[in-house]
């Protein structure tokens, strides 16, 4: 994955784009002001982040079996 | 060889690209379809459906997208269809005050597991997701696991961007809560 440095005004953008605010907006500025002070909004912003990083990790491999499986029912070979 | 050419000789009816190909997108395929049925069988067999319908439908590719997104519209529907036969009960999420309004929101630093490894905490995210609709969830793995934008998760699932991201911010309340309470319990 690319490093993108990421800033609070780029944060901010984001939120306020999905919020429909601008940036400037009387909403946007109270949400910041919140965030700079909230611990419970910061264990909830990594909560979820940590759930998708949980559920990015869990994978499963396709059996060597199934692999075969596959080719035969489509009437293709290894090569 | 290129994706492209590949794509070419396999619509002319080149099986040797045609196995390229499935040999190329088995595994991601195998994977989203288990992540929204988390059945390895059932898993299975829609794999073999998705490249059914992808040798059946291959001639109607035209390469406007990529050929990773036209598949997971095609594994999208077979999952959806076949998740629908059963008619199960899934938790609404029309309402999402209840996922988001914790007054205390617990600190994740301290969790007894972390690593993927571990069979309680796969248990409890296979529980977690289990519980929510595939309408939800398949917006929830294209976006944040698979990775795709907004709009490609929009196509492929028929829904509008806004609609998408509402599903998204709900089916990430809804995990998050669930995961949270098990390890509270």
């Amino acid at each position: 994955m690319n490093k993108i440095k990421v800033t609070c005004k780029v944060v901010m953008d984001h939120i306020c784009e999905n919020l429909g605010e601008d940036l400037n907006s009387e909403k946007c500025i109270a949400i910041k002001n919140h965030l700079d002070e909230c611990d419970d909004c910061k264990n909830y912003f990594n909560s979820i982040e940590q759930t998708i990083e949980f559920y990015r990790k869990y994978n499963i491999n396709l059996p060597g079996e199934a692999h075969e499986r596959l080719l035969n029912a489509l009437g293709l070979k290894n090569e | 060889m290129d994706e492209e050419k590949l794509i070419e000789k396999a619509k002319a009816g080149d099986k040797k690209a045609l196995t390229e190909l499935v040999k190329k997108y088995e595994q991601t395929i195998y994977n989203f379809a288990f992540k929204i049925c988390r059945d390895p069988a059932k898993a299975e067999n829609i794999m073999q459906e998705t490249f059914f319908s992808m040798i059946k439908s291959l001639h109607q590719f035209d390469g406007k997208s990529k050929l990773s997104t036209w598949l997971y519209r095609i594994v999208a529907n077979h999952c959806l269809m076949e998740v629908r036969k059963k008619k199960n009960r899934f938790v609404s999420l029309e309402n999402d005050n209840d996922m988001v309004e914790d007054k205390y929101v617990t600190d994740w630093s301290s969790l007894p597991y972390k690593s993927i490894e571990n069979n309680e905490l796969r248990k409890v995210l296979d529980e977690a997701i289990k519980k929510l609709s595939p309408d939800y969830r398949i917006v929830f793995l294209l976006r944040d696991i698979e990775g795709l934008s907004t709009e490609e998760t929009g196509k492929i699932t028929e829904l509008s961007v806004p609609a998408v991201k509402s599903r998204l911010h709900r089916a990430r309340a809804f995990l998050r809560k669930e995961i949270d309470e098990a390890f509270k319990s």
